[in-house]
């Protein structure tokens, strides 16, 4: 048994505290967190955090194909614009 | 929207002897740059380009009509760090709820009540989901989610879009990083609480206490370097919310999960 199986995902337990609460409310809010370490757990999935990267919140939407990664994985610490040309954004 | 021109790539360095150039495309798909037809370059000419490779292009400049090639090294090399654009009309239609970063980045954005709120600087997309950074005047950026909620409206021919920006809570309470909530699994950013020794600092002659020694003190960062305590030493009882020995859930942790206390708390000491 890999030691991930038998510990179980780790995450920040106030965010667990936070997802019920903000799931509760049902309002259209950001929940700005700083632990970017934190496993993405089906609990949150609807919900937006704001993931701190060092210098600003960047919202994220976690969807279910989000859930077993780490929140700072979708809150990258360099700055990248790259270039729009013909990317598209679709709103959520 | 009219007579606007977009960045779609830049010409390369030459590959080869025989006039073929590698091309650095900026478009979602990078080998549907060709597909946009004749691309203009920022003072006027026209070429096309044809792929002969993965980044690798032959390029065609037409001059009144008449096709022209780059047929050695030294004409194609000419033609490197050359912009490509193309007509922002030539962009096939987005389906519904779909933008061109292009059409959102420079809107204006409104409140409800239709007072300024600034101007859509960024269009983030980092794999979970599109938000917008607005750039405020006299006050830092604004971060908003692209959902339905937080931007009803978007209305690309007038050049602005409707922001009602979502509440902002705080998922990390101060209170309760102070008071050490090991069930909530609370923890501070900045000071330790009382209660928690000081780290130790590795310096060339070993870990030099940060806090105050304490003679005698069990716990004193100082007072026990690393090695002599490692975190296997320190069953769960002996830290409150620490990891039991029995490699159960840690103490006073809900739902089974590890809380950020209970699984550094031997780590603290090391």
């Amino acid at each position: 048994m890999t030691r991930s199986v038998w510990k179980g995902p780790f995450v920040d337990g106030y965010m667990l505290k936070k997802a019920e609460t903000a799931r509760a409310s049902a309002r259209n809010e950001i929940i700005k967190i700083w632990s970017r370490r934190s496993t993405i757990l089906p609990q949150f999935v609807g919900l937006t955090f704001g993931v701190y990267n060092g210098h600003k919140f960047l919202p994220v939407q976690v969807t279910e194909n989000m859930v077993g990664h780490k929140f700072g994985e979708f809150s990258p610490t360099r700055t990248f614009h790259g270039h729009s040309a013909d990317k598209k954004a679709k709103r959520g | 929207m009219a007579g606007r021109r977009i960045l779609l790539g830049v010409i390369g360095r030459p590959h080869g002897v025989r006039g073929l150039l590698r091309v650095t495309s900026y478009t979602a798909d990078p080998a549907a740059l060709a597909s946009y037809g004749p691309l203009r370059t920022e003072d006027g000419r026209v070429f096309t380009l044809a792929w002969r490779g993965e980044g690798i292009a032959e390029f065609t400049e037409l001059r009144d009509g008449v096709p022209v090639k780059p047929t050695d090294r030294a004409a194609a090399e000419r033609l490197t760090n050359t912009r490509l654009y193309a007509e922002r009309d030539r962009l096939p239609p987005p389906a519904e709820d779909e933008f061109y970063l292009a059409d959102l980045v420079g809107l204006a954005a409104v409140d409800g009540s239709g007072a300024a709120l600034g101007t859509v600087r960024v269009v983030h997309d980092y794999g979970a989901g599109a938000s917008l950074e607005i750039a405020r005047e006299g006050a830092g950026p604004l971060l908003v989610p692209f959902t339905r909620a937080a931007v009803p409206m978007v209305d690309i021919a007038a050049g602005r879009l409707t922001v009602l920006a979502p509440d902002e809570v705080v998922g990390e309470m101060a209170g309760e990083a102070a008071t050490g909530d090991d069930a909530a699994g609370g923890q501070s950013r900045s000071a330790p609480p009382a209660d928690r020794p000081a780290r130790a600092r590795p310096t060339p002659f070993g870990t030099q206490p940060r806090g105050p020694i304490v003679p005698g003190g069990a716990h004193s960062g100082g007072a026990h370097p690393g090695a002599a305590h490692p975190g296997a030493a320190h069953p769960g009882g002996a830290h409150p919310g620490g990891a039991p020995a029995d490699g159960g859930p840690p103490g006073g942790e809900a739902a089974g999960f590890r809380s950020a206390r209970g699984a550094h708390a031997g780590a603290e000491h090391a």
